[in-house]
């Protein structure tokens, strides 16, 4: 009986891809057309439909899905073209051999519908495995790429280290920007931490806890945490959210923070030239004339 | 097994370098309050380097000893503590929050010394 | 390695290799630097509460492996007198013993998952993992 619908369906492979053919056109969506020339849109159809009967000729064989699903991911076709596509032969393939068939009790409906089935589940499986294997790939991917920006430790003088902070910040970074501070404070023998938090855009309870924590790990190990960068919405968030950072010294600025930390390793900038001289040697020079 | 104390000249060093059980820990209090007593040291300095585990036990005879030495008329600064055990220290809740930390032994003398001459 | 390895709790030194084991265990596994430290001192306050309240107990290690996950599970088990009140014993700063109050809460920050029975006059059962990242 399967091979007999399986014979039915191979047979008349030309009017299926006919049938099929014309509805898929219809499911081509509007964000689609902009992208996908009408030519590129028939070829991949026709392609597709192709893979489909070469699946079913030998008996559910998948490599030529995986060449097919590999195309599609790197044209990058939405999901639901696949999909919908299979769907839609499904119904064009039972729709044909029913009609096409004189015969027509229970039995012989639910076999079609059971053999069919079994031609395009596993199509179906395999695409959206493919699919979702290169989704996962993306985002591990990105994972990496977002942690290698993470958070950079800059050494700027003897002593002194700046940690710009930047974008969201969740448990998980948190705790690897904590592992990153302390092995920088080690390695570059910081006795001053600056943590930037410019580029941080909301700094919640959670951020704020554990940015103390990270403060009070690092003054553990023997250095010195000041907080810089707070902008005026940060401070009223942290206040509003009754959150205590009293422990922590804070300056609103990257540059404050670092005449702070050079007091704190006691040292200051000086000009070189004092300005006073420069305008008194105007001011002779003017009187020179 | 016992940690050594070291002199030098007003100040007490220790370099922890075992396994701390929780005996040897206890021992170690009383071996430096009795040497703070004997030479009356002003300085001490712990320091923590070869250590990689501090539980909240040995945490506590830690605080303990800096608050007795203090009350003593010595002052005691931690060196050393490694990344991974402040880590552990943050996540156990303990803060330390009234002892002097430095990065290693040679800035936790510098600050006994700037702390002790003001 | 073993899937699983305990160690008796009887005696103070029981604590030390507890912890030496957890490390080992930790270290094989390749858990960060940071991890091998949170488990040790995991391993050693459970192991400290059994010592302290229960007297005798065991510390059980267990590499678990799942689909996409490798962890390790620690357990503490012990048939001492138990707890009365567990949401007590989680607050931070409890304590009977004049410690810091950090072991049970802390224990629970360190791992990843943690789960706690007891019953009183039965004993009390912690279970705890901590996922390699």
């Amino acid at each position: 009986m399967n091979t007999n619908l399986r014979n039915i369906a191979i047979e008349n492979s030309d009017t299926i891809v006919q049938m099929w053919l014309e509805k898929i056109d219809s499911l081509k969506g509007e964000e689609f057309r902009f992208s996908t020339s009408d030519e590129l849109f028939e070829n991949t159809n026709r392609e597709f439909v192709n893979v489909i009967f070469t699946s079913i000729k030998q008996q559910g064989s998948l490599i030529e899905v995986i060449t097919f699903s590999e195309k599609l991911i790197t044209l990058g076709w939405p999901l639901s073209y696949i999909t919908d596509g299979l769907q839609l032969f499904r119904r064009v393939t039972i729709d044909y051999i029913l009609s096409n068939s004189d015969q027509v009790d229970t039995n012989f409906f639910s076999a079609v519908l059971t053999s069919v089935d079994k031609w395009v589940e596993p199509i179906i499986h395999q695409l959206i495995n493919e699919y979702t294997g290169s989704w996962e790939h993306i985002l591990s991917i990105q994972r990496i790429a977002l942690q290698e920006l993470s958070a950079p430790l800059i050494p700027v003088t003897d002593g002194i280290t700046i940690m710009p902070l930047i974008g969201t910040i969740d448990t998980e970074r948190a705790k690897q920007i904590m592992e990153n501070l302390l092995d920088g404070v080690i390695k570059h023998n910081s006795e001053v931490v600056l943590i930037d938090i410019t580029g941080v855009p909301v700094v919640d309870t959670m951020v704020a806890h554990h940015i103390i924590q990270a403060a009070e790990a690092v003054r553990l190990i023997g250095s010195n945490c000041i907080l810089v960068g707070i902008r005026p919405e940060i401070a009223q968030t942290i206040v509003n959210l009754g959150i205590d950072l009293t422990n922590l010294p804070t300056k609103s600025s990257l540059k404050k923070g670092f005449i702070t930390a050079l007091e704190m390793t006691n040292r200051k900038v000086i000009n070189l030239k004092p300005m006073e001289d420069g305008i008194e040697e105007m001011i002779n020079s003017i009187q020179g004339e | 097994m016992s940690i050594p104390i070291l002199k030098l000249y007003n100040y007490l060093l220790i370099s922890i370098q075992t396994e701390i059980d929780d005996k040897t820990a206890i021992q170690f209090q009383e071996d430096l309050l009795d040497k703070i007593h004997k030479t009356g040291a002003t300085g001490v300095v712990i320091d923590l380097t070869s250590v990689d585990i501090i539980d909240s036990f040995i945490a506590k005879v830690l605080g303990d000893v800096i608050t007795m030495s203090d009350l003593m008329g010595a002052k005691v600064v931690l060196t050393g503590i490694q990344p991974a055990v402040a880590m552990t220290l943050i996540d156990l809740g303990i803060h330390l929050q009234n002892v002097a930390t430095a990065l290693d032994l040679e800035q936790g003398l510098i600050k006994l010394y700037q702390e002790l001459r003001v | 390695m073993t899937p699983q390895s305990c160690v008796k709790i009887r005696e103070e030194w029981d604590i030390v290799s507890a912890r030496q084991l957890g490390r080992e265990m930790a270290k094989k596994l390749r858990f960060s630097t940071v991890d091998q430290a949170r488990i040790t001192t995991a391993v050693s306050e459970l192991a400290r509460n059994i010592y302290l309240y229960a007297e005798e107990g065991q510390i059980c290690f267990e590499v678990l492996e799942t689909a996409d996950h490798k962890g390790l599970s620690v357990s503490a088990t012990d048939t001492g007198p138990g707890i009365t009140d567990i949401s007590q014993v989680m607050q931070d700063g409890f304590t009977t013993s004049g410690g810091l109050g950090a072991g049970l809460p802390g224990v629970k920050r360190l791992m990843d998952e943690f789960d706690i029975q007891s019953e009183v006059g039965q004993g009390t059962q912690i279970n705890t993992v901590k996922w390699i990242r």
